[in-house]
């Protein structure tokens, strides 16, 4: 089911939380929306799933205005909020009961237990939700998200406080959604390499704007191919010495206490060699990718041509 | 999972965009399953009230009722006969200002402010269900816990005095019952538009006692203080009654019993000339606003 996001803004007081994005989703994909703290992931999301209207653009879900729809939305976007939890005196099945009986789903055991096993927490479904780790309370929540057999699927920071081993048990539910179903998954996310592993398009916000648009691959390959090398000074007082050796070789920009220089491959090397090792305290070669893209992106102060109807176009013909 | 991928096929039509043609705006807003609202209202409600009954609430506050009224009613020393009966159930009334609206307001404050706490709300927020009728099924859920509480805890204290009393008096307890049930559902009411308009539980907590402390404390003897003090005429009298549900119940209780005496404010709310259906009728709404309230505050709140 494709998702259309057209010049929306949403204003909280002062707050400018959305300044005009516009993009599609394509029906079937799976879709990350990136973003730093406060870039407006969470009030794109919560326009989308019908929680606030916006002040002004439209937004719909297969053709139904959202905006219209208001709660009714939600029979169509199954939704995993970042912040869901539930009561710890209940059983994860009876979560799911709880659920399937507020959606009206008929077969409400065959579904309970199939989205218990897509999850993989068939064995802890009768145990009170009090004795779940972490992930498992995350994983409870995509299974009632999945109850519905929703066409959209919006997962807001899914894998947010997950170990690693969580992580990976997230990724690879949700790979098994995108291969086995037709739903169109929506996801936020800080963390660039899982965005880059599951999603085939990306929209990166930025101050509520969006600043870049477009298929993983387009994004990744379309800077100029060149490599960064970052490094963090031993000590506060070699940061000139390395800023003067870092200027000669590339653009060089400073994010808490990194010196990121974007070079050529060949001018790499000669910088690795001019520094000297005792001034460095981590050293990192980058090549080029969607973490190239989004720092790109969010660097640029001005973007107008990616909320351009052109470039929406464009944008839905390099995802289909 | 091949159930899911067939379903999300068969109900939508590939269209030339490589979208789905789907449910349009009026598809959409006809009753649907999920639409039946009335449905969810009582599937929230049940949740509620097994959470209650299983987090031990039900229990402790049956308890509490029963050993406080057990309490009075043993140590009390009235006498045997209809003037015994009075003086018990007119004490019973006082303690019962007291401790209900207390108990409701503990039971109420973290009703929607707590769940938000806990993940709760944001999951069922996420459901296509209106956010009106998440409030007004925790509320029920809780008021049928707390009615329960408050008739058997009551009530077996006045079972004690009926055997002690005989039934002349069933029908004043029966009244003196079920006006403690609606000052617990006012309270529980009031606890749930706290709890809905507070960010935090501790918030709503403190809001919560300085309510119990306005109702129960000081709008009475600011009321005694006005009637004292200024020539008040029989409305602002009835306003003054109806303003303050505690007083409301102790009009109510006190007119059941036939007895004015001795009870503060309500000796001079006796005599405000109020029937019994005005203040049940006041009593109905000093309950359902808030929780229309709550319904309506809730529509605004951001998670």
């Amino acid at each position: 089911m494709k998702i259309t996001i057209t010049d929306v803004h949403k204003r909280y007081g002062d707050v400018v939380a959305l300044d005009g994005p516009s993009f599609e989703i394509p029906s079937g994909s799976t879709f990350g929306v990136l973003g730093t703290n406060g870039a407006g992931k969470t009030t794109l999301f919560e326009l989308l799933v019908g929680h606030d209207r916006p002040d002004s653009g439209r937004i719909e879900v297969g053709g139904v205005d959202v905006e219209r729809a208001g709660h009714r939305v939600r029979e169509r976007v199954a939704f995993l909020p970042e912040h869901a939890g539930f009561p710890p005196a209940m059983t994860g099945r009876e979560v799911l009961s709880v659920h399937a009986r507020i959606r009206g789903i008929a077969a409400r055991e065959e579904r309970i237990d199939d989205a218990l096993e897509t999850v993989g927490l068939t064995d802890a479904a009768d145990r009170a939700v009090s004795g779940y780790s972490n992930g498992m309370g995350r994983r409870l929540g995509l299974a009632s998200a999945l109850l519905a057999e929703p066409p959209v699927l919006v997962l807001d920071e899914p894998t947010a406080g997950l170990d690693p081993r969580g992580v990976a048990t997230f990724h690879r539910i949700i790979e098994r959604i995108d291969r086995e179903t037709d739903a169109t998954v929506v996801l936020s996310s800080h963390v660039l390499g899982e965005v880059e592993r599951l999603c085939d398009s990306v929209a990166i916000l930025e101050d509520g704007e969006l600043r870049a648009v477009g298929s993983v691959d387009e994004l990744r390959t379309a800077g100029d191919g060149r490599v960064t090398v970052a490094v963090r000074p031993s000590a506060d007082r070699d940061r000139t010495r390395l800023l003067e050796t870092a200027q000669r070789y590339g653009d060089v920009t400073e994010t808490a206490g990194e010196i990121a220089v974007a070079c050529e491959r060949d001018a790499a090397l000669e910088l690795c060699a001019a520094f000297e090792s005792d001034l460095v305290d981590r050293f990192e070669v980058r090549e080029p990718g969607l973490e190239a893209a989004f720092h790109e992106a969010l660097e640029r102060e001005e973007s107008e041509p990616e909320n351009s109807p052109d470039e929406i176009a464009g944008a839905t013909e390099v995802s289909t | 999972m091949t159930d899911r991928k067939r379903t999300a096929t068969d109900e939508q039509t590939p269209k030339p965009d490589g979208g789905y043609a789907s449910a349009t705006d009026a598809e959409l807003s006809r009753a649907s399953d999920s639409g039946i609202w009335y449905r969810q209202l009582l599937v929230v409600a049940e949740t509620e009230y097994r959470l209650a009954v299983r987090g031990r609430w039900a229990v402790a506050l049956t308890a509490i009722f029963a050993a406080f009224a057990l309490g009075l009613t043993t140590f009390s020393g009235s006498s045997v006969g209809p003037e015994g009966f009075e003086r018990t159930v007119a004490s019973l009334a006082v303690l019962a200002v007291y401790l209900v609206p207390l108990v409701a307001l503990a039971f109420g404050y973290d009703a929607v402010v707590g769940r938000e706490e806990n993940g709760w709300l944001h999951a069922l927020f996420a459901l296509p269900v209106e956010r009106a009728w998440i409030v007004v099924g925790t509320a029920l859920g809780r008021a049928v816990v707390l009615a329960s509480a408050t008739v058997v805890g009551f009530g077996i204290a006045g079972g004690f005095l009926l055997w002690e009393f005989g039934l002349a008096g069933f029908d004043a307890y029966v009244t003196f019952l079920l006006a403690s049930v609606g000052l617990g559902l006012v309270f529980l009411a009031v606890g749930v538009l706290v709890s809905t308009l507070a960010r935090e539980k501790t918030h709503a907590l403190g809001i919560s006692l300085l309510v119990w402390a306005w109702f129960v404390l000081v709008h009475d003897l600011l009321g005694l203080g006005l009637v004292a003090a200024f020539d008040l005429s029989a409305g602002a009298v009835s306003a003054m009654l109806l303003a303050n549900p505690t007083g409301i119940f102790r009009a109510l209780v006190l007119g059941a019993l036939g007895a004015a005496g001795d009870a503060g404010f309500a000796t001079v709310l006796a005599e405000s000339g109020l029937s019994t259906g005005v203040l049940v009728g006041a009593l109905v709404a000093w309950i359902v606003v808030p929780i229309a309230l709550a319904a309506f505050a809730i529509r605004r709140r951001r998670l």
